[in-house]
């Protein structure tokens, strides 16, 4: 008890209860707040700590508010432990990920509202003041670079996830030797990974280093909506301008898919793009895999 | 692929104003350091000289990436990543052991962070406070329901004693701030760095660590109260 107010044998008011309850109906929601931020409540708990701070006089709130977020700076600054994630994790995200973040729908935050904090790159921010050239000059840049091409994307998504397909070779041998998705299928270096499909189904990706091809197999992958076509893409180590590997319409779909001459690719995506396919990739992609060859 | 990441142009300009400041950058004696620290946690400012490699540095970082997700810009999603997986998987596995759950935890933290970025407040939070509160959030119900408290606390038992902190790194501001941590921890008696230390990476509430430390429940709330509001004081988190 040598840490606590009543070690000094005064009864203070801040001396806490057993529980929760107690304590907030006591008037001492405030002094909750470190144990509130640290998550060291039950879930039954936290729904009575903000019912209590949702219908308390706004001074109360803010003072529990206030402390709540100081102990969130103070656990973010203490507990630093890192540690390396798998490196095909971002590509596991990102092949979840929904098509449109919040904003996109929503519309954008008044710049005023976010104050002084506003950033500056932030094309409805005010201006930048006069005579801070560099960050002007950012800022345009930043408008311009802001439709970043599949290229940029992918190019994150490998350097982020440097190997993706691992596993080994497919076991039984079935089909015709001469077919050739069973030649990469069943090559001696065979890999493959399966990756989740934005919209629901997966994309199974085989990958042959020596016969220099991939086979991609979609699975429970619902047809492109009308009008609209899958376009897979490989995307260059160089950086330079992924290239088209064909479209995927609703019947193509159920057949596998040969993309040859993927020695220089760093990735393979696939995006939807209006019927008849497009010469640039249209974001977001569906299914992203790194590739390792 | 170690060239052209899409977001290090983003970082690689902030630098150079950094650099442009040049003798503008304040330097303050390591006594104040903690007050330097976290001198503007919430308000992103570019245009400001933060040393690079320190936490203000990576919060304008990441409030500037923030912004860019929440138009739907990926590189600055992958940027995003990049810069804070390690300590999210870090925490995750701290929490959790199991690289499986772990790596579960991370992968919704960090849908998350796609589909919330545009609700991300400066005005409430540090980007990282932002990012670290959901992780801690995630990480801590998936703990709760996947083990028993007693599994918990035994494998927390097995892991690490120490509050980790990035002691790697070859950022001379960023060591400084590691070693702020150190000495502000080093303020809060063994009592309290426990029972924090406990709830933050044993996933515990403060009822379950009263059972471990067999202490009486208001004076483990008060130890985890004062133990961080020592700390935060130490740190100069205003």
């Amino acid at each position: 008890m040598t840490d606590t107010n009543d070690s000094r044998g005064r009864q203070l008011p801040r001396a806490f209860a057993a529980d929760i309850p107690t304590d907030l109906a006591a008037g001492r929601a405030v002094e909750l707040a470190e144990i509130y931020a640290l998550d060291a409540i039950s879930d039954a708990e936290r729904e009575a700590i903000d019912t209590y701070v949702g219908g308390a006089p706004e001074a109360e709130r803010a003072s529990f508010n206030e402390r709540v977020r100081q102990a969130r700076e103070t656990l973010a600054m203490s507990f630093t432990a890192e540690e390396e994630p798998p490196a095909d994790l971002f590509a596991r995200i990102v092949a979840q990920l929904p098509e449109q973040p919040a904003r996109a729908q929503a519309p954008r935050r008044e710049a005023a509202a976010e104050g002084p904090a506003a950033p500056a790159a932030v094309p409805t921010a005010e201006p930048a003041p006069a005579g801070d050239e560099l960050s002007a000059a950012r800022q345009r840049r930043d408008v311009r670079r802001r439709p970043a091409g599949l290229r940029n994307w992918l190019i994150g998504v490998a350097a982020a996830a440097v190997i993706a397909l691992g596993g080994v070779g497919i076991g039984a041998y079935v089909a015709n030797q001469n077919d050739p998705f069973n030649q990469v299928i069943e090559a001696q270096d065979a890999r493959q990974a399966t990756v989740d499909v934005n919209g629901g189904g997966t994309a199974t990706v085989s990958i042959s280093p020596s016969h220099d091809a991939l086979v991609v197999r979609m699975k429970d992958v619902p047809p492109p909506p009308a009008g609209k076509v899958y376009q897979m893409w490989l995307i260059p180590k160089d950086g330079s301008t992924p290239v088209s590997q064909g479209l995927m319409d609703a019947e193509a779909l159920s057949k596998p898919a040969l993309v040859k001459g993927i020695g220089s690719a760093a990735a393979l995506g696939i995006t939807v793009e209006p019927a008849g396919g497009s010469a640039t990739p249209t974001l977001p992609t569906v299914a992203a895999a790194p590739l390792n060859t | 692929m170690t060239t052209q990441r899409p977001g290090n142009t983003v970082f690689r300009f902030a630098r150079h104003d950094a650099a442009e400041a040049g003798n503008g950058v304040q330097r303050l004696p390591a006594g104040d350091l903690c007050l330097r620290v976290m001198d503007t946690p919430n308000a992103p400012n570019f245009d400001a000289t933060a040393p690079p490699g320190t936490a203000v540095d990576l919060n304008q970082q990441l409030a500037q990436l923030l912004e860019r997700i929440a138009d739907g810009d990926q590189a600055s999603f992958a940027e995003f990543y990049r810069l804070t997986s390690r300590r999210v998987f870090g925490m995750a596995r701290r929490v959790l052991i199991d690289p499986e759950l772990s790596e579960d935890t991370v992968q919704e933290v960090f849908l998350q962070v796609w589909q919330n970025a545009a609700k991300f407040d400066p005005g409430s939070g540090s980007p990282l406070a932002w990012l670290m509160t959901i992780s801690h959030r995630r990480a801590v119900d998936r703990v709760r329901s996947s083990q028993s408290a007693t599994e918990r606390e035994a494998r927390y038992g097995a892991s690490s004693q120490d509050i980790d902190h990035d002691s790697v790194s070859d950022q001379v501001d960023s060591r400084l701030e590691a070693e702020a941590v150190v000495r502000c921890l080093e303020t809060l008696t063994e009592t309290q760095q426990e029972s924090v230390r406990l709830a933050y990476y044993g996933g515990l509430t403060y009822r379950e660590v009263a059972e471990k430390l067999n202490a009486a429940i208001p004076t483990i709330k008060s130890r985890i109260r004062d133990g961080l509001i020592r700390l935060k004081s130490c740190l100069g988190v205003s």
